[in-house]
Order: C-alpha cells, then sequence, then structure tokens
C-alpha cells in the first residue's frame, strides 16, 4: 500500500498543500486530477524527496519512504530530463545502476527496454537527437528501466499522439498487472476514466473526491435526465413537480428529479409539448464529476462523500 | 499497514552513487572531443615550449663585429670585455666603411666598428646595448692603454680578485624554479579549464532537467562529490601525463640536470594541484548551480576567475622575487598559495613548516568551501529560471 498522509506544504504565503491524503494498492492504476496549480506535481515532489512537506508523510508498504525506499521508485518528473548527449541505452543503464542495481543486470535491463520501447535502431543514438516521441520513449525507459516496486508519473501522456498514448497506456497496464502501485497525473480525463481504477481529485490544496468511478458517480447526488424536446416552450419542465432544471438550452434540457419523482411522468410532459428526440438517464462523466468537485466555493466542506450537487455545472 | 514485512531493498552506499557519477563523468568526457582536443593541445603547448627552452640555451653564438680599422689592435680588448659580460665577440675586419656598411645591412656581422678619432658604431635596425657597452669599454680601455704607454708607464698585471658568495643560492634553484613555474603555469591552465567543466556540467544537469531525475535516487552532496572527483581524477591524470613528458622531455634533452630534486619539486606542485582544485572545483561548482542557462554562467564564474587571475599574476611576479614580502605573504593565502607556494619552496625561501602551514591552512580553506558549496549547491540545485542568490541558496528550503 501507497500511502499519502496529509501533506502540508506552504511556498511562503502559498498554501499549496492543505492535508492532502490518499492510498494506491499495489497493482491499482491511481489517477491524479486536479486544475493546473492545484498541487499534483508538489504532492508527487515530495513523495520523490524532492521537496519536503512541512507535515505529513509518504509511506509504502507502512515504511515511510525514504532514500532507500525511493530508488525502488520509477519516476518520471514533469519537467522531462534527460542527460542530452548520453546515447540511449548508456542513458537507461546509468539510471539503473543509480536505482541499485548491479552493472551486468542493468545492461540486461537496458536493452531490454530499448527493444520493448522499440528503439532498438536508436539504442547508440544520442538522446538530443531523438525526435520528442522518443524521447518521451526514453524517458518513460528511464522510470521502468529498474524495475521498481511503485509508479509516480506527472503528466506522463502529455505530448503524445494517440499512438503513443495507446503504447504507453499498454506499458502502464502491465507494470500495474505486475503488481505495482501506479500514479499517474494527468489533463486527459477520458484517458484517466478508461485507464484508472482509482481516481483522486485535487483542489485547493486537497483531495476533494476520491475513490473509483463508479464510487464518485454513486455519491453524485441525483443524476440526471437529458430531454430533447425541439418544439417544447422554454420553461416547460420547471412546471413538473419534483424536476428541478440544471440547464436549459433551446428545447436541450438537463434535468435533475427529486428522489421518488417518475421518469414518465416527465417523458409525458415532454411529449405533450411535441417531437421528443432524445430521452435518457445519462452518467456524468469525469469531466463533470471534475468540474463539480473543482468548482466548490471556497471552504474545505465541498469534498467527501456529503458533497452535494448543489452547485451549478458550468455550462 | 502491515509494517516490518517490507522487503530488503539493495541498500546502495553513499560511495556507490558518488562511484557511479564519477565514473559516468570520466566516461563521457574522456569520448568528449573538446576535452580531447584540449589535452592534445596542451601537450603541443608544453612539448612546443620545452624545445624553445632547448633552443634559447643552445643559442649561445658569438657576437659578430665587423671592424674597418686597426681590428688586430682592438681585437683583444673586445674580447675581454665581453667576457666581463659573459659573452663572446668574434671580429673581422672589412676593407672600409662601404663594405662593412653592407655587411652590417646584409646581417653578417650584427654590428660594425668604425676606427677612427670618432668611432661609430653601426647597426642594421636598432642597437644592442650590451654590443654597445662592449665595444665602448673596449675602445675606452684601448686608449686608455694607448696613452699610458705613450706616457712610458710601465702596466703590471693587476692583482686578481677572488669571489665570495656569503648566502649562496642553492645550487641548481633556477631549474628548480623553472619547474615549480611551470607547474604552478599548468595548474593554474588546468583548473580554469576542470573549473569550466565541472561548472558547465552541473548547469547541463539543471538546463536539461536531468537534475530531478538523478536527486530522486541520491542526495545532493554525492551528486556534487561525484562530479568533482571524476573530473579530479582526469585534471591529475592529466598533469601527471604532462609532468612526465615535460619532466622526461627536459631531461634528456639537458635542460636539467638535477634530476632527484625537480622530481621533488614536481610532486610538490602536483600536490599543490590537487588541492587547489578541491577548492576551485567545489567554488566553480557551486556558483554554478545558481543558474540555469549555459549563457549566465560566465557572470557567476567571474569572481573565482579573478581570484585564480591574480593569483597567476602574483605567481609570475614571485618567479622574479620568490624571498619578496608580496610572495612571502601570499604563499599562506588560501587559493593563491597553491600557485605561489611551490616557487618560493622551489627557490629555497620557505622552509618545511612555512609549506605545512600554507598546506594546513589550505585544508581548512577548502574543507570550509566544500561545505558551504555543497550547501548552495543543494539549495539551488531544484530552482530554476533566472539567477538565484547566494542569500537564497543557503537559506533555501526544500
Amino acid at each position: 500500500m501507497l500511502e499519502i498522509d496529509g501533506l502540508y506544504k506552504a511556498y511562503g504565503d502559498n498554501r499549496v498543500l492543505e492535508g492532502v491524503g490518499f492510498t494506491v494498492a499495489p497493482g491499482q492504476m491511481f489517477g491524479f486530477c486536479g486544475s493546473n496549480g492545484a498541487g499534483k506535481t508538489t504532492t508527487m515532489r515530495i513523495a520523490m524527496g524532492l521537496a519536503r512537506a512541512d507535515a505529513g508523510e509518504v509511506r509504502w508498504r507502512g515504511r515511510p519512504v525514504d532514500e532507500d525506499v525511493r530508488r525502488r521508485i520509477g519516476y518520471m518528473p514533469e519537467e522531462r530530463g534527460l542527460y542530452p548527449k548520453m546515447r540511449v541505452r548508456e542513458q537507461l543503464a546509468y539510471f539503473a545502476r543509480l536505482h541499485g542495481m548491479e552493472a551486468a543486470s542493468a545492461g540486461r535491463a537496458a536493452e531490454h527496454w530499448v527493444e520493448v520501447l522499440g528503439l532498438g535502431e536508436r539504442r547508440d543514438e544520442r538522446v538530443e537527437k531523438l525526435s520528442l516521441g522518443n524521447q518521451q520513449r526514453v524517458q518513460l525507459g528511464a522510470a521502468l528501466v529498474s524495475e521498481p516496486e511503485v509508479l509516480i508519473l506527472d503528466e506522463p501522456f502529455s505530448g503524445l499522439d494517440p499512438v503513443g498514448v495507446d503504447s504507453l497506456a499498454e506499458a502502464l497496464l502491465q507494470q500495474a498487472r505486475r503488481g505495482v502501485p501506479v500514479i499517474f497525473s494527468s489533463h486527459q480525463l477520458e484517458l484517466v476514466e478508461r485507464l484508472c481504477d482509482a481516481v483522486g481529485i485535487l483542489a485547493r490544496g486537497r483531495i476533494v473526491a476520491s475513490g473509483t468511478v463508479t464510487d464518485l458517480r454513486a455519491r453524485e447526488a441525483g443524476r440526471q435526465l437529458r430531454v430533447v424536446a425541439p418544439d417544447a416552450p422554454a420553461g416547460w419542465a420547471a412546471a413538473v413537480p419534483g424536476v428541478r432544471v440544471v440547464s436549459e438550452q433551446r428545447g436541450d434540457t438537463v434535468l435533475e428529479l427529486a428522489p421518488g419523482t417518475d421518469d414518465q411522468q416527465v417523458l409525458s410532459a415532454a411529449l405533450a409539448t411535441g417531437r421528443v428526440t432524445h430521452f435518457s438517464w445519462r452518467e456524468p462523466t469525469l469531466v463533470e464529476l471534475f468540474r463539480e468537485a473543482v468548482a466548490a466555493p471556497t471552504g474545505p466542506s465541498a469534498g467527501g462523500p456529503d458533497a452535494t450537487g448543489s452547485t451549478a455545472v458550468a455550462a | 499497514m502491515s509494517a516490518p514485512e517490507a522487503p530488503t531493498v539493495t541498500r546502495p552506499s553513499s560511495l556507490r552513487q558518488v562511484g557511479l557519477v564519477a565514473r559516468r563523468e570520466v566516461s563521457t568526457r574522456i569520448t568528449d572531443r573538446t576535452f580531447l582536443v584540449t589535452t592534445v593541445v596542451t601537450l603541443v603547448l608544453i612539448i612546443g615550449l620545452l624545445v624553445f627552452q632547448v633552443l634559447l640555451n643552445s643559442d649561445d653564438d658569438p657576437t659578430r663585429v665587423g671592424v674597418v680599422g686597426s681590428s688586430s689592435t682592438i681585437e683583444p680588448f673586445l674580447t675581454e670585455q665581453a667576457t666581463a659580460f659573459g659573452q663572446e665577440v668574434q671580429v673581422s675586419s672589412a676593407a672600409d666603411e662601404a663594405e662593412l656598411r653592407t655587411q652590417v645591412e646584409d646581417g653578417d656581422v650584427d654590428a660594425g666598428l668604425v676606427l677612427g678619432d670618432r668611432p661609430q658604431l653601426l647597426f642594421d635596425e636598432s642597437a644592442d646595448d650590451s654590443v654597445v657597452s662592449i665595444v665602448r669599454g673596449a675602445v675606452a680601455a684601448e686608449s686608455v692603454q694607448e696613452q699610458l704607454v705613450a706616457a712610458g708607464v710601465r702596466l703590471d698585471s693587476p692583482p686578481a680578485v677572488q669571489v665570495v658568495e656569503l648566502q649562496p643560492r642553492q645550487a641548481g634553484s633556477d631549474q628548480l624554479i623553472g619547474v615549480a613555474s611551470a607547474g604552478a603555469f599548468l595548474t593554474y591552465f588546468l583548473l580554469i579549464l576542470f573549473g569550466q567543466f565541472a561548472a558547465q556540467g552541473v548547469v547541463e544537469e539543471k538546463s536539461s532537467r536531468v537534475v530531478e531525475l538523478l536527486l530522486s535516487t541520491m542526495r545532493p552532496w554525492q551528486l556534487l562529490a561525484g562530479k568533482i572527483l571524476g573530473l579530479g581524477v582526469l585534471g591529475l591524470l592529466q598533469i601527471v601525463l604532462l609532468a612526465v613528458i615535460g619532466l622526461g622531455g627536459a631531461l634528456a634533452a639537458g635542460v636539467l640536470d638535477l634530476p632527484g630534486q625537480a622530481v621533488g619539486t614536481v610532486a610538490q606542485s602536483l600536490m599543490w594541484f590537487i588541492l587547489a582544485y578541491a577548492l576551485y572545483a567545489s567554488l566553480f561548482a557551486a556558483a554554478a548551480s545558481l543558474v540555469s542557462r549555459q549563457e549566465d554562467l560566465g557572470s557567476v564564474l567571474t569572481p573565482m576567475t579573478m581570484l585564480l587571475v591574480v593569483g597567476f599574476i602574483i605567481a609570475v611576479q614571485a618567479i622574479g622575487n620568490p624571498g619578496g614580502t608580496l610572495a612571502t605573504v601570499t604563499s599562506f593565502v588560501p587559493g593563491v598559495s597553491p600557485l605561489v607556494m611551490p616557487i618560493r619552496a622551489a627557490a629555497g625561501e620557505a622552509s618545511v613548516w612555512e609549506v605545512l602551514v600554507a598546506v594546513a591552512l589550505m585544508l581548512v580553506a577548502v574543507v570550509l568551501v566544500v561545505r558551504l558549496g555543497g550547501r548552495i549547491y543543494a539549495g539551488a540545485l531544484l530552482r530554476t529560471g533566472g539567477k538565484i542568490k547566494y542569500r537564497e541558496a543557503l537559506t533555501a528550503e526544500r
């Protein structure tokens, strides 16, 4: 179990983290979301010992993460970094050795990852000569080459084309299947939704929502009903008892039904206005969950299971 | 949750990480074109200097003076005067002034002497002061003797003067000073070179952001130590190579004829190089960690480079005056002492305890600089963008 426990961090007056905490189980893919500047990178840097927390702790298998544990963590920093003049295989072998591998096994591991990442023909080229996509692969190789027990990746998908995204996703899933807990941050929420077993949403220095995507959906107070009735006059739905209009735009309405309200009654009301071209319950996407969680007003009460859907969803 | 069942992780010791960093420094430099080129250029330079020295030493051709007039009578006077100046003259006679002028212009003779009531000394382009003195002395001496003989004075041979040196200089100390000066020059040159290497390496890691990956596997001081150690091994290798070639060549060419003492002087120069390198490499690396771009390096390195340059200028001064106050005082100042003390010691001007005190002071400085520099380095390494102030780096909380 990788535990991030109550991290606080302030740079001067800027309080970046105010009690960030979550856990990632072995073999779990954890998607770490949050707006720009929410503190994702700071959290990861604290876990890697690159920043010091004012309070709180990061533990792996119940033991505080120190230098020795950190060498068992594969890390991809937000700011990509490799030695530009070092050759691909040589570079991977060097990082493997820094993570504690002996020369021979480091060499083998480097060779293995060069092949796996499709860099076989470029193994002896200097990193600066590679395309950005290939540099990104080497960067991933640097995180994976030491067969880490934990993976912490800051925006690993940024800057990749769809094919690159797929192959990186496959590589990460493979690691998770090996039993490695994988944390990665991303703004590509569809991707997070598709890949991750668990999600944590960071806002205002705290985790405002975390759990599986299904969990998060269940927490969402009222489910939403979308009705498209092109000929309906504005405000038709508000007349139906137990219905709250979330948004209405030229006959396209999103409604929230109070408990016990019959959706068929809504349908009848809609049909009474004329044609109905669309009528469906919709699952909130992670994007919406994210907006919901992040857009909560100031004050720490936004997080947790009691978060209500009372705030307006951005149109 | 389950605390004690953590697996045994291989625990790389600090030394291992330092060693890995050092090994990388050596292996990347040794295949680097710039490094190889500078090494070769230095070698060529040293060998060139040596050859030049040999040529200079063998340059004891006699000064050729052409004479119009009674050349046979003036010749012994010229020879005698030249000997007094530590030179040799070769006298030839010319038929007339016109022929002599041609000889001077063509460079057949170094100077032309036209004897007569108003003697003239001819040079092609510029007068050679020592030749002027020799000729003036010779003409005057001849004239005095002629007048004395004309006055009927009989000349006894004058009493010989015995030479006594009250504080004789150690035999061959000039040669040793030469060796120490060469050592100081090389030390200066290599310090600038390897200081630059260290500084560029630090900035390369910062600007390429690879430092973040590195620091997730080791502490800043391990990275710094590995870098300085690796480059230091290369620097030492280079200076030892140059010393062996230089010393061997000089002994073989007969420029030096005191093998034992010369080796001692070289050994002392090497020791000073190591101390100076530890100091300056730490200074350069710490300063370099304050900036994130190679272009900004110049501004932060200037103070340290200035200290080195000042040390070098004092060292040059000390070659001429190894016993002077300036050389004596500065040979104890850490940072300058590695360039000045070897010269003083080679000149026999510094006693053993003085050298030991200078070494001790230098060691103290090295320890202080390494500790302080390490803190600056650690504080500045993960901060990018712009130039960081020393105070900020020292008080930086990560």
